[in-house]
């Protein structure tokens, strides 16, 4: 886990460089934070060393020559085709290997002996055994001990097989993922230009990419022409970056003449050399790494085995109690053999995993209608338990695309619309200096729709073009309309495109106005150097010499703007005098002959990628259900600071440390830490903090925003979240996210936009993108936690009525009440609906006003529910099934007395003329007949009363009235079943010798109507007293 | 979640048990103080008592619903079930073996013939009243002392040879043993319409083997014809009769063959007494197996 780490970090922000560091000594390792230190393990340090011979790329350093000599190319002709079979035979196809699956076996054998299996097992291979002695005492014995250990084996297997199904279901769900379109890449081989699938690309290929395409594996750049990629799923920077052939640094990740694998080009073309294929390249290889970084178990699987273990715990100790006493009481170790068997299958709830799986993938549905999509059943809860949120800012608190949010015209601020569909411009544009504001927005920018989108609305065509000027070429197209046309009517006769020295781009129009012979020159950049080059400022269409109070006035808007975390540009125009520059006039870019100075400045645009409209709602949201939002973005930290504050992250009212010295103006060591609530942190602060300064940053700090933090740091933060004891959520979108989202309690990628790395190492994928989602998923996740709490409860309550008969039997010797074959009709018979219908349950209060569970206090399973179903509702309902139980044997001849200690001669074989309480004497199967009725009583009595444990578990704090009887109708469903099960088993299996149950008097069915009634008016008291008495010692103890 | 993958060492974990047994800094024993304790025992002891109390009221109600002299239901006692002695039980149900010239061998079967005679002595019955009428014996009242009902005498005298009166021995020695045969008591069961039940013993006669040349059984049936006679019908119940004595039927088989294992079945012939039932073999009937050696 450490190396493994260690080479995550490596790689991402260092490179080979730092690998070499820490070989060097252990003092450096200090740096790494949250990482245990283990033995060295030889497997993962050969995989170290694999991995740092591997890094050792020098073929950006390589020229073209010797390049070819490596891989044995041509940069001309390209390979041959039989020399790239061959090598593709030798080094695999050109995709990375999925993860490696569990074999399908051993998935199953786990379900298999997963849970309360094992304790099935034992109680089946009891069974065989107890025959077998059985046997071979007396070869005539019973065959009740076979039947019930084939029966407990066909509920392993059974509920194994449900088990695995429901999980393998939900895989499924996932594995449409990964079915990519496949790739295509053009080559060039057998001096053909081809174009092949990309898997058949083989390392020596020369390969061309333009502008859209994905780079089909790791290249070298041989030739490129204004080529710029996306490196942002690698390394996190959104900035694209142009590539050349040159060798700029010496790190291969930084080197300007290496395009990497699944990044993407944005525009220009590129050929280069395929130095590595599949899972060779630097993105296969982080890849292979996210699977590394453990899975860490999910809190509901943690609950639901400390659930386990709890039940049990109980079922054994009881058992083995039991069994002592048995033996003590002198009964043959065969009989309590068979006590101890009949004890666990009595404690042991069979089909309560399978429930809770259902209920889970139930909960896994809605939330998929809700745009959730769960991969992993477990993460449904896992959500609900989240108690801080680390989101990225671009695209999931954000629309993820540039907007025209500011304009400054006419020393004037306006606001532009900046929802979803910009369809309210409600700006002043009658002034004249927006008129030539708007031809400078729409002339001078080179983005362009992609034809044949007629039909699409504006704001989601798509634009060829870098993201300022698609924004700006919406908002031109929103307000103006047919943009195109208007740059036909002026047309370009010059152009230089934006470059960082120049830092402007300029281009040179006829203008539309045929009277109108003069040239216009539209300028947009950078603000401060547009200004420089003008030397008048437009007002109100006038031009007006700049002045210092104008000059004033700018800086002052272009700080405000910028102070938003927007990103400004500022226009200007000149029109060139017709007498220098006649219709003729042959405009050279490179020499520039035509001035570039002393132009008229006419306004300042900013934009910003705007949070999307759901998203304050669901912050606000999220802070009062208690879950921090952690914001970590690689954007700027005023960008960052600027969204945080809109969608409400930072709170209108608090202040960073900075912001308090800039209001009290005073350095900013000299602040009172603890006065400020947020805080912007910057992956440059990041990097030099200790673990425990990150752990006192995250716990100080209510509200935090981390910018400039490379994708890597994010798996930092998540540790450190973790530490606090936190079930961190985290969502991603790039490949290099994935460790992060793996080592997050809830990895959440993006559906849009993510890649399918990060979809693989994601528990969750929301389909839309959208922050709001999540909250959705929290109250979703929470619901399901008490849904599940009220699930188990339900299950519990019945095994102490289960439990009973069987110590009665062996304590006061009565006829045995209940058969160990029946109560598997009651677990897996009646009441598996029910207990799925919990999960329909409505919240019972504002579930989203409630702080998030603690993952170690707040258990699934706590003392008082455990103690509430088993020691009260468990016993009343057991008296009650009691009751049923010697009623029927009264009626029939036996009082209740007359039972006691009556078992040794009911059970003799050869007593046929047992005498009851009225003196008429009974054969053995007169006797047994009757047995059977008492088990189907007892199983009647139990039936009717976990109707009203199924309508109280309802609900744990509020009246059932106060939350509606009705509402959730599936319980009705749930109840009917329940009967419709009981009277099939009780009327139609009774001529099944095997399963013992006999035709029962229709009036044994209400003899417990009365306990469950009680039952009911007990919990209603109970929930009363806890509502009256909130923290007090009722509630302590009786509120699960 | 690297902090709940921390694993405890055995150490700690003791230390933790130990100190959720016993908190000196909250005075806590078990996760509760002492105070903490009276009041959840007293809780439980209050919730049970009341539990108990309501449970005992149930159980009272349903008493004071059951008629203490008539089940309320028979649905399991439709046909009574029959039984023999002396019940000596093998691997499959009764099984009769012994020597004749061994005293040992059968001599506890005679002590058990005996001591389940003892019942019917003349002392035993004292208190019944003697019944001559071959029809059923209806009480609507309750005549006899104590607000009973009337039982009819059955003495042991009346199985004649079978008695253990007049051969102490009931035949065994003699190879012609003596089997008594029982009916089951079920309230208010009539076994008939007028005729008095009859017992009828024979071979059994095995339906796969072909039938072989057999004599058939020949029983000696004490009192004659093997019936019961109806007065001792119908019976009212324990509270209502605590005398009442089942009428016996012994049969003294003449021809057992000697040395070979015989199944012979006992079939109580009357309208309403079944011994079809395929699930009970002791209904109506009862069968055993005998074996005399010699």
């Amino acid at each position: 886990m450490r190396q493994k780490t260690l080479e995550i970090y490596s790689v991402e922000l260092n490179g080979t460089k730092d690998i070499e560091k820490t070989d060097e000594g252990d003092g450096k390792e200090k740096k790494y934070r949250g990482l245990k230190n283990k033995g060295p393990d030889p497997k993962k340090q050969h995989q170290k060393e694999e991995f740092k011979k591997e890094l050792d790329l020098d073929d950006h350093k390589l020229s073209h020559k010797e390049l070819e000599r490596k891989y044995g190319t041509d940069i001309v002709t390209g390979l041959s085709s039989s020399r790239a079979a061959e090598l593709l035979v030798r080094d695999g196809p050109n995709a990375l290997t999925p993860p490696k699956q569990t074999p399908e076996i051993i998935k199953f054998l786990r379900q298999m002996v997963g849970g309360f299996s094992i304790l099935l097992w034992i109680g089946a291979v009891l069974c065989y055994i107890a025959y077998g002695i059985l046997y071979s005492n007396d070869s005539s014995s019973s065959l009740d001990n076979v039947y019930l250990g084939s029966v407990l084996i066909l509920v392993v297997i059974l509920t194994g097989i449900f088990a695995y199904y429901q999980e393998a279901k939900s895989t499924n769900i996932m594995s449409s993922f990964s079915k990519m379109i496949p790739q295509q890449a053009i080559v060039i081989r057998d001096s053909e230009k081809k174009i092949i699938p990309a898997e058949q690309l083989v390392v020596g290929d020369i390969v061309e990419v333009k502008g859209g395409d994905q780079i089909p594996a790791d290249i070298r750049v041989l030739f490129s022409q204004g080529c710029k990629v996306d490196n942002s799923c690698l390394t996190g920077e959104s900035e694209p970056q142009s590539r050349s052939s040159e060798f700029t640094h010496e790190n291969p990740l930084e080197t300007k003449n290496i395009c990497f694998y699944s990044t993407t080009c944005l525009e220009g073309t590129v050929t280069g050399m395929v130095i590595s294929t599949g899972d060779r390249t630097v993105i296969g290889r982080i890849a292979s790494l996210a699977l590394g970084v453990g899975n860490e178990k999910t809190p509901i699987a943690i609950e639901i085995e400390h659930f386990v273990h709890i039940v049990a715990g109980v079922a054994v100790t009881i058992g083995v109690i039991f069994f002592i006493i048995a033996v003590c009481m002198q009964y043959y170790i065969i009989d309590a053999i068979i006590f101890l068997i009949s004890i666990i299958v009595a404690n042991v709830p069979e089909g309560l995993l399978a429930t809770v799986t259902v209920t889970l993938s139930l909960t896994a549905k809605r939330m998929a209608k809700k745009n959730c999509l769960v991969k992993n059943l477990e993460a449904v809860e896992t959500l609900g338990s989240t108690s801080i949120i680390c989101s990225d800012k671009t695209g999931t608190l954000t629309q993820n695309r540039m907007t025209v949010a500011h304009l400054w015209f006419d020393s004037q601020i306006f606001v532009a619309d900046t929802s979803e569909d910009h369809s309210n411009q409600a700006f002043d544009q009658s002034s004249q200096t927006w008129a030539s504001l708007s031809k400078i927005i729409t002339l001078c920018n080179r983005a362009e729709f992609k034809p044949g989108q007629e039909s699409v609305p504006i704001m989601k065509k798509v634009v060829v073009g870098d993201a300022s000027e698609t924004a700006l070429l919406k908002f031109s197209e929103v307000i103006l309309g047919d943009v195109m046309e208007i740059r036909k009517r002026n047309r370009k006769v010059a152009e230089i495109p934006f470059n960082s020295t120049n830092k402007f781009q300029l281009s040179i129009h006829e203008t539309e106005d045929p009277s109108d012979r003069r040239f216009l020159m539209v300028m947009k950049g950078a603000p401060e150097r547009i200004l420089e080059k003008c030397s008048s400022i437009m007002i109100n269409g006038q031009e007006q010499p700049l002045d210092a109070g104008t000059a004033k006035a700018f800086h002052t808007a272009y700080m405000e703007l910028g102070g938003l975390g927007e990103r400004v540009l500022g226009f200007c125009h000149l029109y060139l005098p017709t007498d220098k520059f006649p219709e003729t006039y042959s405009f050279d870019t490179d020499a520039m002959n035509f001035p570039t100075s002393n132009l008229c400045f006419v306004g300042l645009l900013s934009m910003i990628d705007p949070p999307r409209s759901t998203v304050p709602d669901a912050v606000t949201k999220c802070r009062s259900a208690g879950i921090k939002v952690i914001m970590v973005t690689g954007d700027h930290p005023i960008t960052a600071k600027a969204i945080a504050k809109s969608v409400g992250i930072i709170s209108a009212n608090s202040e960073t440390v900075e912001d308090i010295a800039s209001r009290l103006n005073i350095a900013v060591e000299q602040v009172n830490k603890w006065d400020a609530k947020a805080a912007v942190v910057t992956g440059q602060e990041l990097k030099d903090m200790s673990p425990e300064q990150l752990d006192q940053l995250l716990a100080s700090y209510p509200e935090i925003v981390f910018a400039r933090t490379s994708p890597q740091q994010k798996l930092i933060i998540v540790e450190g979240c973790q530490r606090q004891d936190a079930v961190v959520a985290v969502t991603g979108d790039g490949v290099n996210d994935s460790p992060a989202l793996k080592k997050a309690d809830i990895g959440i990628a993006m559906g849009i936009a993510g890649s399918d790395a990060a979809k693989n190492a994601a528990d969750m994928v929301l389909l839309d993108d959208n922050f709001a989602s999540i909250v959705t998923g929290v109250e979703e996740g929470r619901l399901i936690f008490d849904n599940l709490k009220k699930t188990i409860a339900y299950t519990l309550t019945k095994n102490i009525a289960e439990l009973c008969p069987f110590l009665i039997y062996i304590i006061a010797g009565l006829p045995l009440p209940i058969g160990t074959i029946t109560l598997l009709f009651i677990d897996l018979g009646t009441d598996i609906i029910p207990s799925v219908a919990l999960a329909y349950e409505k919240a019972e209060s504002d579930i989203m006003n409630r702080k998030p569970r603690h993952k170690k206090r707040d258990r699934l399973v706590n003392m008082p529910l455990a103690v509430y179903s088993y020691l009260h509702i468990g016993l009343m309902q057991a008296l009650g099934a009691f009751l049923v139980y010697f009623t029927v044997y009264a009626q029939q001849g036996f009082l209740p007395l007359a039972l006691i200690n009556l078992r040794v001669e009911w059970e003799k074989d050869y007593v046929n003329d047992l005498e009851d309480s009225y003196g008429q004497e009974w054969t053995r199967y007169q006797r047994r007949h009757l047995e059977w009725a008492g088990y189907t009583a007892f199983f009647v009595g139990i039936l009717v009363q976990q109707i009203a444990d199924l309508i109280i578990r309802k609900t744990r704090r509020n009246s059932i009235f106060q939350q509606g009887l009705f509402r959730n109708k599936v319980i009705w469903v749930g109840i009917f079943s329940q009967i419709v099960v009981g009277l099939l088993v009780c009327y139609g299996l009774g001529s099944v010798t095997a399963l013992s149950f006999a035709v029962l008097r229709a009036q044994y069915w209400f003899v417990a109507v009365p306990h469950a009634i009680l039952i009911w008016v007990y919990d209603e008291g109970r929930k009363l007293f806890i509502r009256l008495y909130p923290g007090s010692w009722w509630d302590k103890n009786m509120y699960y | 979640m690297a902090a709940l993958q921390e694993k405890k060492t055995c150490a700690q974990r003791m230390e933790e048990f130990r100190h959720y047994c016993w908190n000196p800094d909250t005075g806590q024993m078990l996760g509760r103080t002492l105070s903490r304790w009276v009041w959840i025992s007293l809780y439980y002891v209050a919730f049970y008592v009341v539990m108990s109390g309501l449970f005992a009221l149930c159980i009272y109600v349903l008493m004071s619903t059951i008629d203490p002299y008539t089940p309320d239901y028979q649905d399991q006692l439709k046909s009574p079930g029959v039984t023999l002695r002396p019940d000596v039980y093998g691997e499959k149900g009764l099984e009769v073996s012994y020597n004749v010239s061994d005293n040992s061998s059968w001599a506890g079967l005679t002590r058990t013939l005996h001591a389940f005679l003892a019942g019917y002595s003349p002392a035993a019955q004292e208190d019944n009243i003697n019944c001559t009428s071959e029809r059923y014996f209806f009480q609507e009242g309750f005549g006899a002392p104590n607000h009973t009902k009337f039982s009819c005498k059955f003495t042991a005298d009346m199985l004649r040879n079978c008695s253990g009166l007049v051969d102490p021995d009931f035949g065994f020695e003699e190879g012609k043993p003596c089997f008594i045969i029982k009916m089951n008591r079920i309230v208010k069961f009539l076994p008939s319409n007028g005729s008095a039940p009859r017992v009828d013993c024979a071979f059994l006669v095995s339906t796969d083997a072909p039938p072989k040349d057999v004599e058939p059984l020949q029983v000696e049936y004490s009192p004659p014809n093997g019936t019961f006679s109806l007065h001792y019908f119908p019976y009212y119940g324990k509270k209502a009769q605590p005398h009442y004595t089942n009428p016996l039927v012994a049969a003294k088989f003449l021809n057992v063959p000697k040395n070979t294992e015989v199944t012979i079945v006992c079939k109580i012939i009357a309208e309403y007494v079944t011994f079809d039932n395929p699930h009970d073999p002791y209904e109506g009937k009862v069968e055993f197996k005998l074996k005399i050696q010699k």
